[in-house]
C-alpha cells in the first residue's frame, strides 16, 4: 500500500477529501484486539462514533482502493437505514467505476436501497438484471438470483 | 492538496474530528516492519 497505492495523487485526494485517515500498527492494543485484526493491511471504514460499516484485507490497487472506500462511506448511511444518502454513492460507484471489484456489490445493495424506500419487488428484479448483463460471475449475481422471478 | 496523506495516529483525535468534519474514519491496520 505504501509503494503503488497511498502515494497515488488520485488516492490521496479522494481520502484527504472524503475520510479521515486514522493509521494504527496491527498490534496496537486496545484496537487490535477490539477489532479481531489478524492479517495486514486490514482497512476498515467507520462512522463519527467509531462504528464499523466495512472492512477489507489485503492490499488493494488504486483503482480498486477508492471504489471500495466509497463502498464503506455509503454503508454508513445503508445500515442507519438512510437509503437515499446511501444511493447517491452506490450510483457514484456503478457510474465512474464500473470495472471495479466493488461495483457489484454497489449493484447489489443499490437495489436493496430502492426496494427499502419503496416496498415493492421490482427494483429487485432490476438489480439481478443489472447484475446479470454486466457481472455474470459475481458473487453477487449469485445472491440476487432469486430475484429473477419477482 | 498535500502530496501524502496525513495520517491521524490517535483515535481520539480521529473520531473528534470525523464529528466536526462529518466525515467517515478510514482506519489502517499496518504492519510498521
Amino acid at each position: 500500500m505504501d509503494t503503488v497505492t497511498y502515494p497515488n495523487d488520485k488516492v490521496i485526494e479522494f481520502i484527504q477529501k472524503n475520510l479521515i485517515p486514522l493509521r494504527v500498527a496491527f498490534d496496537a492494543q486496545p484496537l487490535s484486539t477490539d477489532f479481531n485484526i489478524k492479517w495486514t493491511p486490514t482497512l476498515i471504514v467507520l462512522d463519527e462514533n467509531g462504528k464499523e460499516h466495512h472492512r477489507t484485507v489485503g492490499f488493494l490497487p488504486p483503482e480498486e482502493l477508492i471504489p471500495s472506500l466509497l463502498l464503506g462511506i455509503a454503508k454508513s448511511p445503508f445500515n442507519g437505514e438512510r437509503f437515499n444518502e446511501a444511493l447517491s454513492t452506490l450510483d457514484k460507484i456503478i457510474a465512474e467505476y464500473p470495472k471495479s471489484d466493488s461495483a457489484p456489490e454497489a449493484a447489489y445493495l443499490r437495489g436493496v436501497c430502492k426496494y427499502k424506500s419503496t416496498h415493492k419487488p421490482q427494483p429487485f428484479k432490476e438489480a439481478y438484471e443489472q447484475l446479470q448483463a454486466n457481472y455474470s460471475s459475481s458473487e453477487w449475481t449469485k445472491r440476487a438470483y432469486p430475484y429473477r422471478l419477482l | 492538496m498535500a502530496n501524502t496523506i496525513i495520517w491521524e495516529t490517535d483515535v481520539k483525535s480521529a473520531l473528534a474530528r470525523a464529528r466536526t468534519e462529518d466525515k467517515p474514519i478510514l482506519l489502517d491496520f499496518f504492519n510498521p516492519g
